[in-house]
């Protein structure tokens, strides 16, 4: 078993840029807040999935609980984005 | 009619006692289960306005009026609820005999579930009467006595905690050591018991917060650990019930009369 | 007549049963652990409504670098106990305890950086009862710490254990068991370090 062949490598190393794309990048203030915050949590929701998908193992799970699983990312981002969006601007 | 396991069967099996068993009144006792959770959510929740609780951030003057304001319906709500809390004690003893039949007769664990569930009726029926005193005698304190009775309620009913804990754990652990095919309670309750169990512990946060997600009426110490019981209650209670009529059914198949 | 024997043998070979790891009783409360903690993140951003000056001015105290860290050094936890199934699935036996030592001994690493952080931030006169913002803070971070320490006691555990030998691919259940938690405990992380650390105000 090579551990550099392996799929769960691939993913983290994924995973790792991601992080520091989003840490290091999108959060400096060369981008408005909107993209900034919306990019964080995309890429956090793609982030939630790709480990449930693959470090969970839950791309072969029984399909109702891999649905109700990868609605969890979808469903927190959009919440988290509603209400950021609907608390608006600090003075 | 055999009086006797025959030699071979598992001790869950053996007879426990010397008289039939009563499949009846033991259905009736886990019928209790429910009925404490219809009585304590109806009076303690919505008569009372526990749901969710006045804050624990109120001032003295705050806490007086609300009692003040709610009296009558707190003192009926408080009174019956403390009365009614007594089904928790005959609906754990009900589980224990349940549980004795995985365990074996005079398990540990039985006992343990049915101290615990026993016990947790007292910090229920202390508050409830801590928090009817102080309706009952609103128009003779003054607000700083409101306010002690308030919190001394709260304190009790919340970090008295861990009696439950240790029921709902000796209920998973027994249930889950079930060999049967199709267990009598299954694992999605079990492990529900658990989410249970541990979402119990931060609740010891609460005198120390008086707002927050940990405070008595916050999302964390009132709602989350509030309704997983709520939750575990009825659900462990259905399978219960269905046990009783399983064991029941097991029983005369085996021949066994005083399982 | 069945269809697996009609179909050409490679395919057959990939045409698996669909199963979940472990036993299905623990996705049980890893699902249902995943709504609380969504539930509170639903809470978190109602409360930050309520003042969101405050908190942006509250977030601005908190190190993103150490969050950040945070965030890799889960992830490279979780990458260890996985590389640990995927070598007991084909009964490398020998080589499970280093992955499942490397996922503890990260989750050690973490529970390190978080002290530090904390001690940190005492030292700054920040805590709980500071505003409603240092309650979240410490509140999410503390729950998901509790979590993590007791995921890193049950991947020493099952390291202890896998150095014995107690484990195979035909026996891996409580392994399995103990890293879908502990993926779930870095999951949450990853929500929860954005939430906290990197979302600016409007």
């Amino acid at each position: 078993m090579s551990v550099l062949r392996e799929r769960v490598t691939w993913v983290w190393l994924g995973l790792v840029v991601l992080t520091c794309v989003t840490t290091w990048g999108l959060s400096k203030d060369l981008f408005s807040p909107a993209v900034a915050v919306v990019g964080i949590f995309l890429i956090a929701a793609m982030k939630v999935r790709y480990v449930m998908l693959d470090f969970m193992e839950l791309r072969q799970a029984p399909i109702p609980v891999r649905v109700a699983f990868e609605a969890w990312p979808v469903v927190v981002a959009a919440m988290i984005l509603s209400f950021w969006f609907a608390t608006g601007t600090i003075a | 009619m055999a009086t006797h396991a025959p030699p071979g069967t598992s001790a869950a099996a053996r007879d426990l006692s010397p008289y039939p068993t009563d499949y009846r009144t033991w259905k009736i006792l886990a019928w209790t289960g429910p009925v404490f959770l219809a009585a304590f959510f109806c009076l303690w929740g919505l008569l009372a306005d526990n749901i969710p609780p006045f804050p624990p951030s109120a001032t003295p003057d705050e806490v007086w009026q609300h009692y003040a304001d709610l009296r009558l319906p707190i003192m009926i709500g408080m009174s019956v609820c403390l009365t009614m809390a007594a089904f928790y004690m005959s609906w754990s003893v009900a589980i224990a005999r349940v549980m004795e039949r995985i365990e074996g007769p005079g398990g540990v664990l039985s006992k343990l579930e049915m101290m615990g569930g026993t016990i947790t009726c007292a910090p229920l029926m202390v508050a409830c009467a801590i928090w009817l005193t102080a309706a009952h005698e609103i128009h003779n304190i003054n607000p700083g006595i409101a306010h002690m009775l308030y919190w001394m309620g709260w304190l009790l009913i919340d970090l008295a905690y861990f009696v439950t804990s240790l029921q709902i754990a000796a209920v998973s652990i027994v249930f889950m050591r079930d060999k049967r095919e199709k267990k009598l309670v299954p694992d999605a309750v079990i492990w529900w018991g658990w989410v249970t169990f541990a979402s119990f512990f931060v609740v010891s946060a609460i005198p120390f917060v008086t707002t927050g997600p940990l405070a008595f009426n916050g999302v964390i110490s009132f709602w989350i650990a509030f309704f997983t019981w709520f939750f575990w209650i009825p659900s462990l209670s259905y399978f219960i019930i269905k046990a009783i009529g399983r064991l029941k059914a097991e029983d005369e198949a085996a021949g066994r009369v005083n399982a | 007549m069945s269809t697996l024997s009609r179909m050409p043998v490679a395919t057959a070979d990939r045409v698996k049963p669909r199963r979940l790891p472990g036993v299905d009783g623990v996705w049980v409360a890893i699902g249902a652990d995943s709504v609380i903690f969504a539930i509170l993140f639903l809470t978190f951003m109602q409360d930050r409504l309520k003042d969101p000056a405050l908190f942006e001015m509250s977030r601005h105290a908190l190190n993103m670098n150490f969050g950040g860290i945070d965030t890799l050094i889960l992830l490279t936890s979780s990458w260890s106990v996985a590389l640990a199934i995927q070598a007991l699935k084909r009964d490398l036996v020998d080589r499970v305890p280093r992955f499942l030592l490397g996922g503890a001994l990260t989750g050690l690493l973490f529970m390190m950086s978080k002290s530090i952080e904390y001690f940190q931030k005492f030292a700054e006169g920040l805590t709980p009862a500071t505003n409603p913002f240092y309650m979240w803070y410490f509140t999410l971070t503390g729950i998901h710490l509790l979590h993590v320490v007791f995921g890193t006691s049950l991947l020493t555990y099952v390291w202890i254990k896998s150095r014995r030998g107690a484990y195979s691919s035909l026996n891996r259940v409580v392994p399995e068991c103990v890293a879908s938690y502990w993926h779930l405990v870095d999951l949450l992380w990853i929500v929860i370090f954005p939430l906290l650390y990197l979302m600016k105000a409007a």
